[in-house]
């Protein structure tokens, strides 16, 4: 009998061990924290490391002190996997960031966000860079705070010892030609005339933009001078080769810092970096902006990018304090906020780009002030439901071309021929 | 055998006579379930239900967002028509007939170095088995940076010894997969290795004193002796490299990322890409479903080989 008792209450304790831990992971969130104040949850990626979402929640909690902001901090690479799931679960998250637009179009066709129509209207269409990107047959589920986009980053230092004063309205002939100029070596030290990162877009979203192209058409033949010209600075040395900085997971950031390249075409989100890293005295380069080099030289500027944004989750537990939010931060208070730590707001108007260039340590000459107004910024890829297939497609013929195993029309070729039947299905 | 003369190690359980034996034994019963209960919850909510959900997603559409749609055959069509697909099984495949047979000799040559009475052989053997215990990541970086195809230390020292076309190895679609395998096979040597010395080390040695008197070279003696001796042993590491081998995942994902290209796709790596990348979850299943066919295949016709040799 004891015995019996004894199993009985093991069998107990454990499923009632079993039950608990289920209910302890599905409970719902606090919604009021302790001292009255109602808390807002807000879905971050390396809340350490991106100072932006700092600055937005300690602004609101000192315009708003009846609110406390929670971030919910997931690791930036699997940021996209971690949100799909949580959202899956039904999770109460007030305010979502989109980090790409992909992720906006997948979230808010499959009805996981709120319509905030009413908030981009307060803020102010017509300022507002990058947001046609959120147009949903004329409902916008998300509102953009920030805006990066391209432009060419570079060393006076190490162009002034080379003779050349600014890289100024460049053709992507010029800027070769002045990249092989550029690439030295002295003492065992060598110095690129240029970097480019590994990323498909620095290739093929600058294609895209300055000859009009659409990237998910599944035809490709826009791309070919791009990649000529990319092509041609690694065969001259003037860029560190692809296979190398892929496999040696090369950091475009260290390659700038420690003037191993005197130019590089980046985003706009890595001003914020270099002013940070020269504040901690990480290096001391001597930097300056231009417009990205451009297919002609008519003096048009167009260049790429990607905006981000906040949205409001369906099941969110504040709906209404999330919308006040979002108002806020891609507002004027918002873009003021984050100007002041270098990141690039989505509103655009006089006070903002005022404020953003009274920043410390932001190069202050025209040039560099010319490339902060591009005549025209192209969506780095366009938004649909075949995006994220298309760019896996894209991506894994990039590397085949930039090691030099298919030749630029083959891939090009490739490119079409996949993209066309494993993601259009013709 | 040995063993044979051994006692049987528990009683055998005595039938139940009466009414109390067979209550005492439903008792015993009841007490073993409650021992294996917690771990089992486990097994159930981690791997047994989700395993078998994966099976019946396979035949669904399901993003996570809405209710699964029953698509029949549908994904397995897909799957079967997508190039990509065919790429990674080969790729799957290419690597366990690279990864199985060179572990496997090169655990069992270096098990039979170091099982002998040397100063130090407790170091050497540590030497070796180091590896497997080192974070994966780690060694993926490492080795990385040593396949760099400009001035990384290995094409260094090919050119050194007169090879002129260095491989582009990570870099280069016909060598990243050897490098990938070079890698895989040098951070699981030792593990097999430990498993081939336990081998050795019963094998007994009056066998190797008969051969001797019979006046067997050593070949011999290793070929009739040592080979036969350890085949319960190279079953067993047959079957867990096999098995390994087809779920890689992590080792590539760090190296190569599956390129460049496609050059490094395995099939776990694409049930990833597939499901939690993309949201297709019923795709992804498939996938999953296939590969698990194929494991179990593979395993099943290795344990009937092995029955066959027995008898």
């Amino acid at each position: 009998m004891k015995r019996t008792t004894l199993a009985a209450i093991a069998l107990a304790v454990t499923a009632g061990l079993g039950l608990t831990g289920c209910a302890g992971a599905a409970g719902p969130a606090e919604p009021q924290s302790q001292d009255g104040k109602t808390r807002l949850t807000v879905s971050v990626w390396n809340y350490e490391g991106t100072p932006e979402f700092k600055a937005l929640f300690d602004g609101y909690e000192a315009a708003n002190p009846d609110v406390d902001i929670e971030p919910v901090d997931i690791l930036a690479d699997d940021y996209p996997q971690k949100v799909t799931t949580m959202l899956a679960g039904g999770d109460t998250t007030d305010v979502l960031t989109m980090k790409n637009v992909i992720d906006y179009a997948r979230y808010a066709n499959n009805g996981q966000l709120q319509e905030i129509n009413g908030v981009v209207d307060t803020v102010g269409k017509d300022d507002l860079a990058g947001l046609d990107a959120f147009d949903i047959d004329g409902k916008y589920y998300a509102a953009p705070y920030r805006q990066d986009f391209w432009l060419l980053y570079y060393n006076k230092e190490l162009l002034k010892a080379a003779g050349v004063e600014e890289p100024k309205d460049l053709t992507w002939d010029e800027y070769t030609a002045l990249a092989q100029k550029l690439t030295t070596e002295a003492g065992g030290k060598k110095v690129y005339g240029t970097y480019h990162h590994i990323w498909r877009s620095v290739v093929q979203a600058i294609a895209a933009a300055q000859n009009g192209g659409d990237q998910i058409s599944g035809e490709y033949g826009f791309f070919e001078d791009q990649y000529n010209t990319t092509l041609e600075l690694q065969k001259s040395g003037a860029t560190l080769d692809f296979g190398t900085a892929k496999s040696q997971k090369t950091s475009y950031r260290t390659m700038f810092e420690t003037g191993q390249a005197a130019m590089m075409p980046m985003g706009t989100w890595y001003i914020a970096g270099v002013l940070q890293a020269k504040k901690d005295g990480k290096t001391d380069v001597d930097w300056g902006l231009a417009p990205l080099p451009q297919k002609d030289s008519n003096g048009k500027v167009s260049t790429f990018g990607s905006p981000t944004a906040f949205a409001v989750n369906k099941n969110a537990a504040h709906s209404e304090e999330a919308r006040k939010f979002i108002e806020w931060a891609a507002g004027e208070e918002g873009a003021k906020a984050i100007s002041k730590i270098g990141v690039v707001p989505a509103l655009q108007n006089d006070a903002v780009t005022d404020t953003y260039f009274q920043l410390e340590g932001l190069p202050t000459d025209e040039l560099s002030k010319k490339a902060f107004s591009p005549d025209e910024t192209a969506l780095e890829m366009p938004v649909s439901d075949k995006s994220a297939a298309t760019d896996k497609i894209l991506n894994q013929e990039h590397d085949l071309i930039m090691v030099g195993e298919r030749s630029v029309a083959d891939g090009i070729t490739e490119m079409g021929k996949r993209v066309k039947s494993e993601v259009l299905g013709q | 055998m040995t063993t044979e003369t051994l006692p049987p190690v528990a009683p055998a359980p005595a039938p139940a006579h009466s009414r109390g034996n067979r209550k005492q034994a439903r008792r015993n019963t009841l007490i073993g379930w409650t021992f294996i209960l917690p771990n089992f919850l486990g097994f159930l909510a981690f791997t047994l239900i989700p395993v078998t959900a994966a099976f019946a997603l396979s035949f669904m559409e399901w993003t996570s967002f809405t209710a699964p749609r029953w698509v029949g055959l549908e994904n397995f069509q897909r799957m079967f028509q997508s190039d990509t697909f065919w790429v990674a099984l080969r790729n799957t495949v290419v690597y366990a007939l690279g990864h199985v047979p060179l572990t496997m000799a090169l655990a069992l040559v270096l098990a039979l170095l170091l099982n002998r009475k040397l100063k130090g052989i407790g170091f050497f053997r540590v030497a070796i088995f180091f590896p497997y215990i080192t974070s994966l990541v780690a060694v993926a970086v490492v080795w990385n940076m040593l396949f760099s195809p400009d001035n990384g230390p290995i094409n260094q020292f090919l050119n050194v010894i007169g090879i002129a076309e260095t491989p582009g190895w990570t870099s280069s679609s016909d060598w990243a997969m050897p490098a990938v395998i070079i890698t895989s096979v040098w951070r699981d040597m030792g593990y097999y290795m430990i498993l081939y010395l336990a081998g050795l080390q019963a094998i007994p040695t009056e066998l190797y004193e008969a051969a001797e008197v019979d006046g067997a070279s050593p070949w011999q003696r290793f070929w009739n002796v040592t080979i036969p001796s350890l085949r319960p042993t190279t079953f067993f590491v047959v079957v867990m490299l096999t098995v390994s081998s087809f779920k890689v995942f992590d080792l590539i994902v760090v190296m190569t990322n599956g390129g460049p290209g496609r050059a490094t796709t395995v099939l776990s790596q694409l049930i990833y890409q597939e499901g939690i990348g993309e949201g297709k979850f019923g795709y992804s299943s498939a996938i999953s479903l296939v590969l698990f066919v194929i494991v179990l295949t593979v395993t099943v016709l290795q344990f009937k080989i092995q029955q066959r040799r027995e008898r």
